[in-house]
């Protein structure tokens, strides 16, 4: 009786796709598109370019991105598990890639692998791959039984991308690793005393490699020199950037300044305002109802992945949404806390909004893994298979 | 259900975070919005000081001598350009106005960091289309009109004019000057300047962070400077340097080569500069858009070019100065007796002004001393009318030989600096020089210096006296201090202090400033002796003797023979050859600058013409028909070539 009143409630929802996912990652898509006309028209107007050229630019990467999330959502979540090594083997080849000659270097980090449409950046295809290859990992695991055997796999498969990052050098993608990695763990089962004895660990490398000056001169030169590469052509310091950022917000008051009326975004006086500094458009323009109602979206994706989390098949599925609710959330609270003047200036882009087309594509393809997950859900919440 | 409680831990940290930011907005966006907002509007404002567009300077019948134009000038705020994209602003700039980087890099360290200037003169529609089109390659650059200084005469009454200049620190003293500014350096442009500057405005523009400038915000328009009326007739400033240049040629054909030549036209009956000049001249325009070239600068220094020489020669005014013994003779009574009793029965025993004049004068232990001519039996009338240096020395020696029983030493002195001789007139240029009037304590200060002013042996002496009279030895003058001298003596002793501008007014047309004429003082002259003079002046232009006879012989024309010519009638004059090099030996060229004053109408006199040809030759035949010319104009009789007034005049 009970079972059959479930079995019905489930073949009526299994396979419906999540609305609300849906609804807030294109609200979030148009808003980012909004901000990054209204920040680029005025000063490409004043260079005598075309107004509209980098809203296009972006228009076509949110396009793109949407075929890639309905690619990616009709593949089955059984069909991405069972392709996650070649994955994963892929986008080390592209960090390879990125450091052999054929990547280009800018503001003193090799990133790039150029392209004719547009340069890619390996080291966001990384972050699903790792997500997933980590999930592939510790999903066999059972709860509360997390071996040091299981953490030491996982941690040594996230060195290998983490080794060719840090090389490059790409700090803010260490930073996502980390916390993804970290996220993902505990959600598989590790203990307390796992926990807490991975973040003593993790301090006693940190400050070590500080004392002992493994980190040489110049890779400390190339790290700071990425914290202030956030700036555009006019080499002002982060300090600067984030100052103005913070100013341009602050002016926006309860209900911002209206669009295009923005003192600071729109008259260029952010730096980097179309990508790293997206969400400054957003303070200034909209204020903080606008800027609470982005918030709240963002919040929305998390939510919504975190129930794709509880409601996946398996524990991969459960996995591999989590570690990309980590990884989006992660991104979100980074970068706007970075705008706000709340954390230093690390470079990670924020999701769906700020332009540029590696990033995007990354986060779409990543959200439609989650809604593949999320369409071949468990008929049951909760109840879930080791194995499948 | 075991595993939801790790992702609800999950779903709460992000909640935490998300409740972070929005606290931090709040803060941001709400609580301390007032400040913020003065903060983030301050940042995109730019003020900018607007030059005052200079007033403008007439002449009395109202002709524009220097106005003031817009025209459009690249303007460059070093505020507004990022220092690692100046130099990529200085090459653009270098090919846009296609000048030397160099040159534009120099007037970029010349006014200096956060300054605003303008780069090069005025730029066509053409190139300022093309750097707004190409904008992104030229940070802090704004085209602009901005006013340019206009001298539409050119080299016309420049020296009147004067030009404006970078501030010199004198001219940083003042309060209402920045270095930014340009001021007026010299003629009326510089000693009326604080009325002709005006008040600067501001603009304060929106700009973003690129310094492009996007609106305006609020606006003060600056107060244009007063416009100045002078006392300058162009006509007859057009006649004088018309005058001046033909004067200069015609010393040329008399085997001369004359240096420069200078003249003044003055009132005497008020002390208005009716006109003035000094040959070669420069044109100002080359100084207002601050382009002067290096080899522009050193031919105008090397002529002295830039100087006004009729306030800033020093010359000797040779026998042009006679007229002022003549008149202290005639007012004391001194006339001359030296070596008479060689010459018994050559002299009218019923006037005790006679004189004969054998050319001559020996002193003991002197070479002899030769007049310029010997002139027979004279008077003093006819002693002026010839020229007659014996006559003057003589003078000197009374004056010497009773020194300190019936008058003072410094008699002569004395009356000179009373007729303006030895002191600045006041006329309201810059710069003027005030001459020199030698006197024994003068002579003993220099000798005591050892500067090299005065002979290094023997004291002040009568033959001091005696060059004094001639106008040699020490004395010095300028033009315009000769033109005040004749005025004061043939208006009956009224001293003006001679001016140049007759009033100021506003851009409201208020008058702010009126120059009313001024009367330093009255010198006390009888009128018998300004009839003596007057008289004795139109003998030197048209009596039997008279020096410059030859060059006013046809002041009516050809046709009409001088005695029936009446306005010759009304015209006297002076002529004046100073001694500048003395011929030693049969080559040398002996080397004279070439004077002469004229007065007329001598019933009323309304002008008085001072000519001075420096190396010119001798005033009667260089001088004397170069002020014919303008005397000719002045009195309405048609102007007849420059031709000499004869050989072996004075």
């Amino acid at each position: 009786m009970t079972a059959l009143s479930i079995d019905l409630r489930d073949r009526r929802t299994t396979g419906r796709p999540d609305y609300v996912l849906i609804f807030a990652i294109l609200l979030l898509s148009a808003i980012g598109l909004v901000m990054v006309f209204t920040v680029s028209a005025p000063r490409l107007e004043a260079d005598g370019f075309s107004r509209t050229s980098a809203v296009l630019r972006q228009s076509i990467f949110v396009v793109a991105g949407i075929g890639v999330f309905i690619a990616a959502a009709a593949v089955s979540d059984r069909s991405w598990r069972l392709s996650t090594p070649y994955i994963f083997g892929f986008t080390l080849l592209l960090l390879l890639v990125v450091l052999s000659p054929l990547g280009i270097e800018r503001q003193g980090a090799q990133r790039w692998i150029p392209l004719k449409i547009m340069d890619l950046q390996p080291s966001e295809f990384a972050k699903p791959a790792v997500i997933m290859a980590l999930a592939l990992i510790l999903s066999p695991a059972e709860e509360s039984r997390m071996s040091w055997t299981r953490i030491g796999r996982a941690l040594a498969l996230l060195a290998v991308p983490s080794v060719l990052i840090f090389r490059q050098p790409d700090l803010g993608t260490m930073l996502v690793f980390t916390f993804v990695a970290f996220v993902m763990l505990f959600t598989a089962g590790t203990t307390l005393r796992q926990v807490v004895t991975m973040v003593v660990i993790a301090l006693v490398i940190l400050v070590s490699a500080f004392q002992l000056n493994l980190l040489k001169e110049y890779q400390l030169d190339r790290l700071t020199g990425f914290l202030n590469s956030n700036s555009d052509e006019h080499a002002l310091t982060t300090n600067y950037n984030q100052n103005q950022s913070q100013l341009a917000i602050a002016s926006g008051g309860l209900f911002g300044r209206g669009l295009f009326n923005g003192a600071l975004t729109n008259l260029a006086f952010v730096p980097s305002q179309s990508t790293d500094f997206v969400f400054t458009a957003v303070g200034e323009q909209l204020g903080f109802v606008g800027a609470i109602i982005v918030l709240g979206l963002y919040l929305l994706v998390v939510w919504r992945l975190l129930v794709i989390g509880v409601a996946a098949r398996d524990r991969f599925g459960m996995l591999v949404a989590t570690g990309v609710a980590a990884m989006f959330g992660f991104h979100v609270f980074v970068n706007i806390g970075m705008a706000v003047g709340l954390l230093p200036v690390t470079g990670l882009p924020l999701p769906l909004m700020s332009s540029g087309g590696s990033f995007f594509l990354t986060i779409a393809f990543s959200l439609g893994v989650c809604h593949a997950i999320w369409t071949r859900r468990s008929p049951v919440p909760g109840e879930r298979r080791l194995m499948s | 259900m075991r595993q939801p409680w790790r992702l609800t831990v999950v779903g709460a940290v992000f909640l935490g975070f998300f409740a972070i930011l929005v606290l931090r907005l709040w803060y941001l966006q709400v609580s301390s919005l007032e400040d913020s907002l003065d903060s983030a509007e301050s940042q995109q404002l730019s003020t900018v000081t607007i030059e005052a567009p200079r007033g403008n300077i007439y002449d009395r019948n109202g002709i524009l001598m220097a106005g003031t134009e817009a025209a459009l000038r690249i303007v460059v705020d070093r505020k507004l350009v990022p220092e690692d994209r100046e130099e990529e602003l200085i090459q653009n700039l270098a090919a846009l106005l296609d000048r030397p980087a160099s040159d534009i890099r120099h007037l970029f360290e010349d006014r200096g960091v956060g300054a605003r200037f303008t780069v090069g003169g005025e730029v066509s529609e053409r190139t300022a289309m093309f750097a707004w089109e190409h904008i992104e390659g030229f940070p802090g650059l704004a085209i602009e009109p901005q006013p340019v200084r206009i001298y539409p005469l050119h080299e016309q009454a420049a020296h009147l004019i004067g030009y404006i200049g970078a501030p010199g620190e004198a001219d940083l003293l003042r309060p209402e000057v920045t270095p930014r500014d340009r001021v007026g350096k010299f003629g009326v442009e510089g000693s009326y300047d604080r009325q002709l500057r005006g008040t600067p405005g501001t603009i304060t523009y929106r700009v973003n962070a690129r310094g492009q400038i996007l609106g305006i915000v609020e606006e003060t328009p600056p107060i244009p400077g007063g416009s100045v009326t002078t006392s300058i007739d162009l006509h007859m400033q057009t006649v004088l340097e018309a005058a001046l240049v033909d004067g200069m040629s015609l010393s040329v054909e008399a085997g001369n080569e004359p240096v420069r030549a200078s003249g003044v036209i003055l009132d005497p009956s008020d002390g208005s500069v009716l006109a003035m000049a000094s040959v070669p001249s420069y044109d100002p325009t080359l100084f207002s858009d601050g382009l002067i070239t290096q080899a522009e600068w050193e031919s105008l220094s090397e002529t002295n070019a830039l100087n006004n020489f009729a306030i800033q020669g020093n010359y000797a005014p040779a026998s042009t100065f006679k007229v002022v013994p003549y008149t202290l003779a005639l007012i004391r009574g001194i006339y001359p007796t030296i070596e008479q009793d060689e010459h018994p029965g050559q002299q009218d025993p019923s006037d005790p002004t006679s004189f004969f004049c054998d050319g001559t004068l020996q002193f003991p232990n002197t070479p002899l001393l030769h007049d310029w001519a010997a002139h027979g039996e004279v008077d003093i009338h006819t002693s002026l009318q010839v020229s007659c240096d014996m006559y003057y020395w003589g003078i000197a020696l009374q004056i010497w030989e009773n020194a300190g029983d019936l008058w003072d030493e410094n008699l002569l002195q004395d009356w000179a600096r009373e007729l303006g001789f030895g002191a600045r007139t006041g006329v309201d240029l810059p710069f003027e020089s005030p001459g020199l009037v030698p006197d024994r304590e003068w002579f003993q200060y220099h000798q005591v210096k050892k500067d090299g002013l005065v002979r290094e042996e023997g004291g002040w002496a009568g033959g001091d006296v005696m060059n004094m009279t001639i106008g040699q030895g020490s004395l010095t003058a300028t033009p315009l201090q000769m033109a005040v001298a004749y005025a004061t003596l043939v208006n009956g002793g009224t001293f003006y202090a001679p001016r140049v501008v007759d009033e100021v007014v506003d851009i409201k047309g208020t008058v702010v400033f009126r120059n009313l004429p001024n009367i330093v003082r009255k010198v006390d002259i009888p009128d018998v002796t300004v009839d003596s003079l007057k008289e004795d002046l139109h003998g030197v232009v048209a009596g039997p003797r008279g020096t410059s006879r030859v060059a006013f012989s046809e002041f009516c024309g050809a046709d009409v023979r001088a005695a029936d010519c009446e306005s010759l009638k009304q015209v006297g004059g002076k002529t004046g050859t100073a001694e500048v090099r003395v011929a030693l030996t049969e080559e040398d060229e002996e080397v004279d600058t070439a004077w002469f004053i004229g007065v007329a109408p001598l019933d009323d006199p309304r002008f008085v013409v001072v000519i001075v040809i420096e190396e010119g030759g001798s005033g009667g035949g260089v001088a004397a028909p170069t002020a014919r010319a303008i005397l000719q104009y002045l009195m309405e009789e048609s102007v007849t070539p420059i031709r000499s007034g004869g050989e072996n005049t004075e």
